[in-house]
């Protein structure tokens, strides 16, 4: 039955928007995480990008995480030469992560997975106001 | 689903052209022509396809909720098969119902 495919079309879109929650959640973690060696890498922000996914049993096209990947924009450097992470020249490197960016990010997300929950809904109601014309 | 009360009149008239007396012997059978003999072939057997297929779903959704509550289920799933089962039993139940009420309305019936 298509309703129930729609079901489980946006329980996949809340599957999906949830592993971005927690992409985001680590971000925001980590935004002060630097590295645990003198002049290494720190936290390097984290991205998850989506892909439509046949879902052949149904014909329907779901969408899956299709990768995590690490965000290429440079490091922030700060001055702290009293910092294990310092390097020779007291600079550390800072994560590239923008909490103002994950904030907007961590709203896209939740307005995401509200509107799958709205789908599911409207499907269910859908549904048994179908069954209750039998009644 | 193709029962109402026009099938339950079928069936009636059936069980009439069959000569059979009271209401022992009326087939509330889909419209195939059985006549008399087989009995609870095509409603007996639709509720019983029909409950199993509800059982299944509803212990799916067992199982997912009781892997949730062991800390090692998707809450999603639990809500899906939570979903899924709740329907299924749903139209069960209105189907029944509506085939019980045909058959109350076939047995107030003037004879």
């Amino acid at each position: 039955m298509d309703l129930s495919t729609a079901v489980k079309v946006s329980a996949s879109g809340l599957r999906a928007q949830s592993l971005r929650m927690r992409v985001i959640a680590e971000n925001l973690a980590n935004a002060d995480s630097t590295a645990p060696t003198a002049g290494g890498q720190p936290y390097r922000r984290r991205v998850a990008s989506f892909k439509a996914d046949l879902d052949r049993a149904s014909g329907a096209e779901t969408v899956k995480v299709q990768s995590i990947q690490g965000d290429k924009t440079a490091f922030q450097r700060s001055y702290q030469p009293g910092s294990p992470a310092a390097d020779a020249q007291g600079y550390v490197l800072k994560p590239n992560v923008n909490t103002m960016v994950e904030a907007a990010d961590m709203k896209a997300a939740q307005r995401s997975y509200e509107a799958n929950l709205n789908a599911i809904e409207a499907a269910k109601s859908l549904t048994m106001r179908t069954i209750d014309l039998l009644k | 689903m193709s029962i109402g009360a026009l099938d339950a009149a079928a069936a009636y008239g059936r069980a009439l052209g069959v000569g059979k007396t009271g209401g022992a012997g009326i087939d509330i059978g889909k419209s195939t022509p059985v006549g008399g003999a087989g009995a609870a072939g095509g409603f007996g057997g639709m509720v019983e396809s029909m409950v199993g297929n509800a059982a299944t779903s509803m212990r799916a959704a067992e199982s997912a909720s009781a892997k949730q509550v062991a800390g090692k289920g998707d809450l999603i799933d639990v809500v899906t098969a939570m979903g899924a089962a709740e329907t299924a039993l749903d139209t069960v139940v209105a189907v029944r119902d509506r085939m019980v009420a045909a058959y109350s309305d076939i047995m107030r019936m003037q004879i």
